[in-house]
């Protein structure tokens, strides 16, 4: 037997010298074969991508342990360009085509290594036939085509160096489901054309439909791995990645007596009316409209790309509505800047981690308290006693929240230190520090493990009782939403396909369509 | 109305040569993210590598020799310096290059002391008449020489490889290195030809009706500034039409001064450039044509 176009062994990747991304990850790809690599967000499927294309420098990243071999070279030492010319090329996560580029231009910097003026022009017509779409609009900047056109630039782009071997990075990202088809069809035609594939996914409907082999990735390490025909029908990959059999928690209504800390202000009636939010010509959010009842746990879900985050730089007030209104109570946040929004007591979270590293935990908490400090420069340097006073009550409020969310005993750490389950928790503490009435959560559990988002659930559980607050939460996991909302809204390209308890959207085609593409439906 | 037209013409051809400058900002910003604030220097390095070598090897010669030893200081700043920064931020590589530009202005100053050197262009202070309109023959030259410059760069970033492989990786890095391009090879080029085109830059810039080759050249290059800031940070393009904007904005002024003077005083055409300048940057704050940046939060 001939040896494996790719090997991957016994791989470690380590971020900024601490943070673990891949441990002891094996895998092989052999000659003409589709392998995929599932896994939730976070769970370091890119960064396994990144060591093989040994472009883990820009990130930050380094191996430190295992190896990478190509057609049976060590691909340590090599950079990436080296790889490229290699035959073995990579398509990254969210395409990222070059948008002020022609079409044509994207696909001449993806042929760059290509030196001979015939396997270009080959390679090109292959590319034509390929993606017929790319060929009509070829004079257009890359930028002004749609999701899935991009998409297919961006595969085309890769094509141009005719790779051994092309590495997929969720090529199926926030795409609509028939798109999702039909990228997976692309695949298997590439791969017919003699060009294997590795396919990471977060879809494994799509992963396991086209793939010959696959490997389940959790949390940095290879918890699964066999052919497709066997991962499908184990029952671990059923139930995490393919929504079968997800059971739904009831939460309890909530009753809300006396909460412990209370809000600065009670909470209020959330509006979103005829919400559309554009970039350039693209819709990522349009006419949606929901309501988020006083006191209520309600969940924003939706594949990726559906639009959930540009939800909460709308409600947050980092992005301007192109239509619609959002109301607060009375109060129009679409008209309002992010600290007039803050002032009104909404409080967010945001999903990649944005926190001062360097700094206590007790300083990031704090940083939350600054709209209600009183004292000013002047006052501040002089440390008058009413200062002094004001700074000590900051102090205990803010060491309240931190016992709440069981962070109590971190408060003089450096966040650097902390584990990602706890960056977290610092997060939202920040934004609870702000005594809000209404707290918006963008995907708390992200590159969480099951059990580490268990406690997550009863941290935000916790929250609500004891302040007394309005919670919107947004996620793509739909277990863990299932068992904390009392309403859900789902979103799927920027649009609301579903609303109602979590039973009854658990039962809706149309979500199960969205999250398990069309053939599951 | 003859008055009129020269003034327009001698800021037209001013402009182009200040946008050779800005564009050299442009390239070396989009090319490596660095505000290059020895480019100045660069400039003055080039025309006194004209002033010095064309006794002996003639006027045209010593400007191809420029323009490669200033392609290769380019090449020389990124390669030793830039490319070894511990902590590669903008601001950090701006305060890198005011050093560098420090370093080369006190040898060039040392070398050229309190002399004008002379720059030995063939056309030297000899005028061209269009009718009742004159202008240098320098600044017909220049603007000769700075259209043709102009369309090698579009033919460059257009049509071929290395060219589209640099807009990629402006455009962005990693993704382009994912594509085989190497950003060290396209980092050096930016660099050279930032260079070339500062040595063209310098021999216009001293040339008749400027005195000649002086340490404050690399000063009045700083007027290129507001023409690569207004135009965009990141266009070269832009850098063109800021050029234009900013050379016809302070020849009028300057042309001017005396119906002006009871308005806004004397010595306004030095400031001109930059109220036009801010004036655009309250409009279009990333400049007439710069990428807009986008922050996702």
């Amino acid at each position: 037997m001939s040896p494996p176009l790719l090997s991957v062994e016994h791989l470690h990747v380590v971020y900024d010298g601490t943070i673990s991304a891949l441990s002891d990850v094996s895998l092989t790809v052999d000659e003409g074969q589709v392998v995929a690599v599932l896994g939730s967000n976070g769970a370091g499927k890119t960064s396994l991508l990144r060591a093989i294309s040994r472009a883990l420098d820009s990130y930050g990243g380094a191996v430190t342990g295992g190896s990478v071999r190509f057609d049976g070279v060590d691909l340590a030492g090599l950079d990436t360009a080296a790889v490229v010319r290699r035959g073995l090329v990579q398509v990254p996560e969210g395409r990222r085509i070059f948008r002020d580029l022609s079409v044509e231009d994207n696909l001449r910097a993806g042929g760059y290594t290509v030196r001979d003026a015939k396997a270009r022009a080959e390679a090109r017509d292959r590319v034509f036939d390929l993606f017929p779409i790319l060929a009509e609009r070829r004079e257009q900047p890359g930028g002004l085509l749609s999701g899935g056109q991009q998409q297919m630039l961006a595969m085309g782009r890769a094509l141009m160096a005719s790779p051994r071997l092309l590495l997929l990075d969720e090529p199926s990202l926030g795409l609509a489901p028939l798109l999702v088809d039909q990228i997976g069809e692309i695949v298997t035609e590439i791969n017919r054309q003699g060009t294997a594939v590795l396919l990471i996914e977060q879809n494994a409907v799509m992963g396991l439909r086209v793939a010959d082999a696959a490997s389940v990735l959790e949390v940095g390490r290879v918890t699964a791995a066999g052919t497709a025909a066997e991962l499908s029908a184990s029952d671990e990959v059923q139930e995490r990645y393919l929504g079968v059999a997800v059971p739904v928690v009831t939460t309890d209504p909530v009753v809300v007596d006396e909460p412990e800390i209370p809000t600065a202000q009670p909470p209020q009636q959330l509006r979103v009316e005829g919400l559309t939010v554009r970039f350039g010509g693209i819709a990522a959010l349009s006419d949606v409209s929901f309501t988020v009842e006083p006191g209520t746990v309600h969940a924003l879900i939706g594949p990726n790309g559906a639009g959930k985050s540009t939800l909460v730089n709308v409600l947050g007030g980092a992005y301007r509505a192109t239509e619609g209104t959002v109301h607060y109570g009375d109060e129009e946040l679409t008209a309002l800047s992010a600290h007039r929004v803050a002032g009104l007591g909404v409080a967010r979270t945001f999903q990649n981690i944005s926190l001062a590293l360097e700094d206590t935990v007790e300083d990031n908490l704090l940083v939350g308290r600054h709209r209600l400090m009183r004292g000013g420069v002047v006052s501040g340097a002089w440390k008058t006693p009413r200062v002094r006073r004001e700074e000590r009550e900051h102090r205990e409020t803010v060491a309240g929240i931190a016992e709440l969310l069981g962070i109590g005993h971190l408060l003089r750490t450096p966040v650097h230190t902390l584990a990602y389950g706890d960056r977290k928790r610092v997060e939202m503490g920040r934004a609870l520090a702000a005594r809000p009435s209404l707290l918006l959560l963008d995907e708390p559990v992200a590159g969480m493990t099951h059990g580490e988002s268990q406690d997550m659930a009863e941290t935000i559980r916790q929250v609500r009782r004891d302040l007394g607050l309005s919670i919107v939460l947004v996620e793509h996991d739909m277990p863990f939403v299932m068992g904390l909302a009392e309403q859900v809204t789902v979103l799927d390209f920027g649009k609301k396909i579903a609303e109602g308890t979590p039973a009854e959207v658990q039962r809706d085609p149309e979500v199960v369509r969205a999250y398990l593409g069309a053939s599951a439906a | 109305m003859s008055y009129f037209l020269e003034q327009v013409l001698n800021g037209l051809s001013y402009g182009l040569v200040l946008s050779l400058i800005a564009a050299g900002f442009a390239i070396v910003f989009t090319s490596t993210g660095v505000l290059n604030f020895a480019h100045g220097s660069i400039v003055l390095f080039g025309a006194y590598l004209v002033a010095v070598l064309h006794p002996t090897i003639g006027f045209w010669p010593a400007l191809l020799v420029a323009m490669a030893g200033c392609a290769l200081v380019g090449v020389a700043i990124n390669a030793l310096l830039v490319r070894h920064l511990a902590d590669k931020n903008a601001g950090t590589a701006a305060i890198l290059m005011l050093g560098v530009d420090i370093v080369l202005l006190t040898e060039l100053t040392r070398r050229i002391g309190n002399k004008v050197l002379t720059l030995g262009a063939p056309w030297g202070a000899s005028v061209v008449r269009f009718g009742d309109v004159s202008l240098p023959t320098g600044r017909v030259v220049a603007a000769g020489l700075t259209v043709v410059a102009f369309a090698a760069l579009w033919y460059l970033f257009s049509r071929t490889d290395l060219g589209v492989g640099m807009r990629a990786a402006a455009a962005d890095g990693p993704t382009a290195s994912l594509m085989g391009i190497r950003l060290s090879r396209t980092a050096a080029t930016g660099w050279a030809l930032a260079g070339v085109l500062a040595a063209v830059a310098g021999v216009f810039l001293t040339s008749f009706p400027a005195p000649g080759v002086a340490p404050t050249v690399a000063l009045s290059a700083f007027a290129a500034i507001p023409a690569w800031v207004l135009g965009g940070f990141d266009s070269v393009p832009g850098a063109v039409v800021g050029g234009l904007i900013i050379g016809l904005t302070s020849a009028l002024v300057t042309g001017y001064e005396s119906d002006l003077a009871g308005v806004v005083g004397t010595g306004f055409g030095e400031v001109a450039p930059y109220v036009v300048m801010i004036v655009v940057l309250l409009v279009r704050p990333s400049g007439l044509l710069g990428s807009k940046e986008a922050v996702r939060v």
